[in-house]
């Protein structure tokens, strides 16, 4: 599986949630076929919230780590 | 110093420091709850704010009636004016290119954000604008102004308060009850320490009474901006900052509720009650923010957002600073202050708010997210395997 990391800290809100969801538009055929993950680096607490949301209610999978800079929220289509 | 004044700017930063923090853990961002509503089509976030004026409405009021509240309404605001409208349509438009109001401006500053720190710039420089334009405003609002010497819906139909509040709250609680019914108040999030948006509307609505029972009035902060812009001025261009009338003017006169003490403040430069007030509540947001941010290791300084963001930044700072002052005064001011009270000023700079940020959405959307041509300019991936 191919694995793709956005760096979308330091954004004005709510730019990271926009940006999150062009990419997971942009990359729908990869995350319903499986053949790729999409990372989101973030230190917006408030898409903490949004992208999470935004994402279940797209049917895809979502898991969230934070690191020691920001925050990495992991989007992938196997359950979908 | 005198000890009235030790005791305002003591409470202010207490209740600075508290907002700052209740505001960053739950990301309590009022302008962002407008912009979703036009920008995402999501209106999750608003419930927070009806929520957290429909507890404010019942508390000021229970509060009036338990004889806590000696002035009623409070200092600084005035009989409605077109002026209520077009301001809160113009803040409306600047809170979302700024990315956030003129509280949401500082907790986010608080907590390391350059943008918001440009935004803030912004606020100032916008506030000091106004002072250029005051004495055509001025007399723009003095000719527009009706129900003079009204200020409230309860005063202008010569009726008790408790009836509209009674009735308002009863709607508003209807609405919260169905969305507690149906799980709608709690939200899933995933960042450290967050605190629910519902748990901080509870709390946001104590400070403000606390506010309102301790210094006379509710949280503001907008007074100090322009009061910070007037102190730059005097600086760097004395003789043209003196010579402005606004900087004269002490729209702030009242008796202090807790020490019985008159006190008196305006937007030029000078320590006075505005300074006592409104400085240690805005030094209070940042702080308290930048304390939650540090306890949750999530302080940090971050530089490298599009050139477009910095000027949306800008751009909606000096828009909300001049609107600030041309509606007179900020959201916070006229939701979580005047709308619970029924101030008919602050309805209208509810009912200019909407269209403004639905202004601001567009153009967010339109210009600030836009795409290039070169799609490489936009895309922000990194295949790593």
């Amino acid at each position: 599986m191919n694995l793709i990391k956005f760096d979308i800290r330091s954004q004005i809100c709510p730019a990271t949630l926009l940006i999150a969801l062009k990419e997971i538009n942009r990359h729908t055929q990869s995350l319903e076929e499986g053949t790729v993950k999409l990372v989101f680096l973030t230190d917006n607490r408030d898409a903490l919230t949004t992208i999470p949301e935004s994402v279940t209610n797209m049917g895809y999978s979502v898991n969230v780590i934070k690191d020691e800079n920001c925050y990495s929220i992991e989007v992938s289509g196997g359950e979908r | 110093m005198d000890n009235h004044y030790a005791l305002i700017i003591g409470i202010c930063l207490v209740l600075g420091l508290l907002s700052g923090a209740v505001m960053y853990l739950s990301d309590f961002c009022i302008a962002g709850m407008f912009r979703d509503l036009f920008l995402l089509r999501r209106t999750v976030m608003l419930r927070y704010l009806v929520l957290l004026v429909v507890l404010s409405m019942m508390l000021f009021e229970l509060a009036r009636q338990m004889g806590f509240l000696t002035l009623y309404p409070f200092p600084l605001l005035y009989s409605p004016t077109p002026a209520n409208l077009i301001g809160g349509f113009l803040f409306g438009t600047g809170m979302v290119l700024a990315g956030g109001c003129v509280v949401g401006t500082l907790y986010k500053m608080g907590s390391g954000s350059v943008l918001s720190a440009v935004a803030f710039i912004g606020l100032i420089a916008g506030s000091g604008l106004y002072a250029e334009i005051q004495p055509f405003w001025a007399s723009f609002v003095k000719s527009t102004t009706f129900f003079q010497g009204k200020i409230t819906i309860p005063q202008m139909l010569g009726i008790s308060p408790l009836i509209p509040i009674s009735l308002s709250s009863v709607f508003g609680l209807y609405f919260i009850s169905l969305w507690y019914k149906d799980r709608k108040l709690v939200r899933i999030s995933y960042a450290k320490g967050y605190l629910q948006p519902w748990k901080a509307a509870l709390l946001l609505s104590l400070i403000g009474l606390s506010s309102y029972a301790l210094i006379g009035m509710p949280l503001g902060v907008t007074t100090s901006y322009t009061k910070l812009a007037a102190y730059i001025g005097s600086v760097l261009f004395k003789e043209h900052t003196d010579g402005l009338a606004y900087y004269h003017t002490l729209p702030l006169k009242y008796v202090h509720p807790l020490s019985g003490i008159r006190l008196q403040g305006g937007p030029g430069p000078g320590f006075d009650a505005i300074s006592a007030i409104q400085f240690p509540l805005v030094a209070g947001i940042v702080l308290g923010s930048a304390a939650s941010a540090a306890w949750l290791k999530e302080f940090r300084i971050p530089f490298g957002a599009p050139i477009r963001q910095y000027v949306s930044a800008l751009s909606g700072g000096v828009i909300m600073g001049l609107a600030s002052r041309m509606a007179p005064t900020c959201n916070v001011w006229h939701l979580l202050g005047g709308l619970p009270i029924l101030a008919a000023s602050s309805v209208l700079f509810l009912l200019g708010l909407f269209p403004g940020a639905w202004l601001g959405s567009r153009i967010f959307a339109g210009l600030v997210m836009k795409e290039r041509r070169n799609d490489q300019d936009v895309y922000y991936g990194e295949e790593i395997r």
